[in-house]
């Protein structure tokens, strides 16, 4: 983006799979204060405010009017996005290059703990004349991804179990992280059969949680002492809502939204030119179809990486332990990787910090029965 | 309590239980009566063609969601035969309720269109593959109401 915007400042709660400390206002309070302080400002310098909600998500209707006062937001312009946390980036990017603000807060969030009917939100979301009535159980529908992605690319169940195994380990080494674990590929085959072939092991937990990330204009981001991460370029598109038209084994989707951010970013050579990637892992098998659509790993590439250690390599992939071992928030997800990024590039990951982690990418997707993703490219300052 | 002390312990923390009690119609709209229709009174599945672009649709739009033509007057009636184009085996029901049996549960492209139906498969888990041709069993006339449940299942074809 010829002007410059950059993310100056991010806050996260830690993903938990309960948070009865707080209500959902009060985690997004956390979230924003610690984004404030990380931006070095304060409410009232944010020009604008975008929060991410989904009403059967929040168990309330017309969410949007829930969110100004948590943000300190009152009396200011606000609009929400029910859709992708990328959606809700590039809405920032947009309102940022068009000059209508120098300063963005962008909020996303999830209680999954409170949604008692996880399944009954799913087939809502189904077309109510031709699928809805079929009955078919949310996990079915990636099944049937994950079946169709197996048979076109010759992969083994086990290649997928391998992501499960990296992603959960990668987690033992992130605070924020709720499910690391030390498991074995045999371990994951042996976990029970949601709807074959994909396994309970193969499917990211819920998890609570709430991101704020402050996005600037490039004049403010370059205000002394501040650390500005740029998004060099964003891309997000939706395949099709009907299940008829899908491809089902290929992510489409990414394809398109990658070819957007890199050409907005001057990407040609995305295997050369990009150092690590934070990737959308609802489902394991996900991983690995979007490094194939983001044109940074063969599936077979993509397979052979996940055995050996993680944070050198190639390509790092999911440092942060991913959703299957972070914990999965909804839209909120592709915040949590956005902000890991940031602090990837920033240097400040800690113990699962890339080395040399100039570019990365982040890669979303809005979860079954959705065709809907997105991809942003972070470079340093 | 709050940002400040966390609780330790869960009956230190309350909450509030509610449901979500709406009810909906849903227009079925000029492609959904065709269809429902046309597999009530013939057994056929209604679907739309654009011409220009060489697709069928199914389910059927009135619009073409490549070229943007108004598909409304462009109706074909394809028999409920097709290919699985992929499948998963579902030992648990949508309600959480384990299941003894499991079920097939396949995605059906259907000969003659780029589209395809949802359906169960009356096949064993062990025969099932990618591929199989397969064709759809209807609810006796008197008691199909026109919609998509009409399509019992589907079943192998013998060749
Ligand atoms: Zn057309």
């Amino acid at each position: 983006m010829d002007e410059g915007v950059a993310i100056l400042g991010v806050g996260v709660t830690p993903l938990r799979p309960i948070s009865p400390e707080l209500s959902q206002r009060e985690l997004i309070f956390e979230a924003a204060t610690k984004a404030y302080i990380d931006a070095g400002t304060e409410p009232a310098e944010i020009h604008s405010f975008i929060s991410i909600s989904e009403d059967f998500h929040e168990g309330t209707s017309i969410t949007d009017e829930y969110t100004p006062d948590q943000l300190g937001a009152i009396l200011r312009p606000v609009h929400t996005i029910a859709g992708d946390g990328l959606q809700g980036l590039a809405a920032a990017c947009m309102l940022i290059q068009s000059g209508i603000a120098d300063l963005v807060a962008v909020e996303g969030h999830c209680k999954t703990s409170n949604i008692l009917n996880h399944e009954e939100v799913f087939a809502m979301a189904l077309d109510p004349i031709y699928e809805r009535p079929v009955g078919v159980p949310s996990h079915a529908i990636a099944a049937l991804e994950m079946r169709r992605y197996l048979h076109e690319t010759g992969l083994p169940e086990e290649a997928v179990a391998g992501v499960v195994v990296k992603n959960r380990r990668n987690a033992l080494r992130n605070p924020l992280a709720s499910y690391g674990a030390s498991l074995t590929v045999e371990e994951v085959q042996a976990s029970p059969l949601l709807a074959s072939p994909l396994r309970v092991l193969h499917t990211s937990p819920y998890a609570d949680g709430a991101v704020v990330l402050i996005v600037a204009s490039a004049a403010r981001a370059r205000r002394k002492g501040r650390k500005p991460v740029w998004i060099k370029g964003i891309g997000w598109a939706t395949e099709t809502p009907w299940l008829a038209e899908r491809s089902w084994g290929r992510a489409t989707y990414t394809v398109v939204s990658a070819q957007m951010a890199y050409r907005m970013a001057g990407i040609s050579r995305p295997r050369k030119e990009i150092h690590f990637a934070e990737v959308d892992d609802t489902y394991a098998y996900k991983e690995l179809q979007h490094l194939q659509a983001l044109e940074l790993l063969t599936p077979q590439e993509a397979t052979e990486l996940t055995r050996g250690g993680d944070f050198e390599g190639p390509l790092p992939v999911n440092a942060s332990g991913g959703s299957l071992g972070m914990g999965y928030c909804f839209d909120a997800t592709a915040l949590y990787r956005v902000a890991e990024a940031t602090w990837q590039i920033r240097g400040e990951a800690g113990s699962h910090q890339v080395p040399g982690a100039r570019t990365g990418v982040v890669c979303s997707w809005r979860g079954v029965p959705t065709t809907t993703g997105g991809v942003v490219v972070l470079q340093a300052d | 309590m709050g940002i400040r002390e966390k609780p330790t312990r869960m009956d230190q923390v309350q909450s509030w239980r509610a449901d979500f009690p709406v009810e909906y119609l849903y227009t079925t709209g000029v492609a959904g009566e065709r269809f429902a229709k046309t597999l009530r009174e013939r057994g056929m599945l209604a679907a739309t063609r654009c011409q220009r672009c060489g697709v069928t649709y199914l389910p059927p739009r009135i619009y073409c969601q490549r070229c943007f033509a108004d598909l409304s007057e462009s109706w074909v009636e394809v028999p409920l035969q097709g290919v699985i184009h992929t499948y998963t085996v579902v030992p648990v029901r949508a309600t959480g309720e384990p299941s003894q049996s499991l079920e097939v549960i396949a995605y059906i492209r259907i000969d003659g269109t780029e589209g395809g139906i949802l359906g169960r498969v009356a096949v064993s888990p062990e025969a099932v593959y990618i591929g199989m041709a397969v064709e759809g069993v209807l609810a006796p006339p008197a008691e199909r109401r026109g919609a998509v449940t009409d399509i019992r299942y589907f079943k192998p074809i013998l060749s």
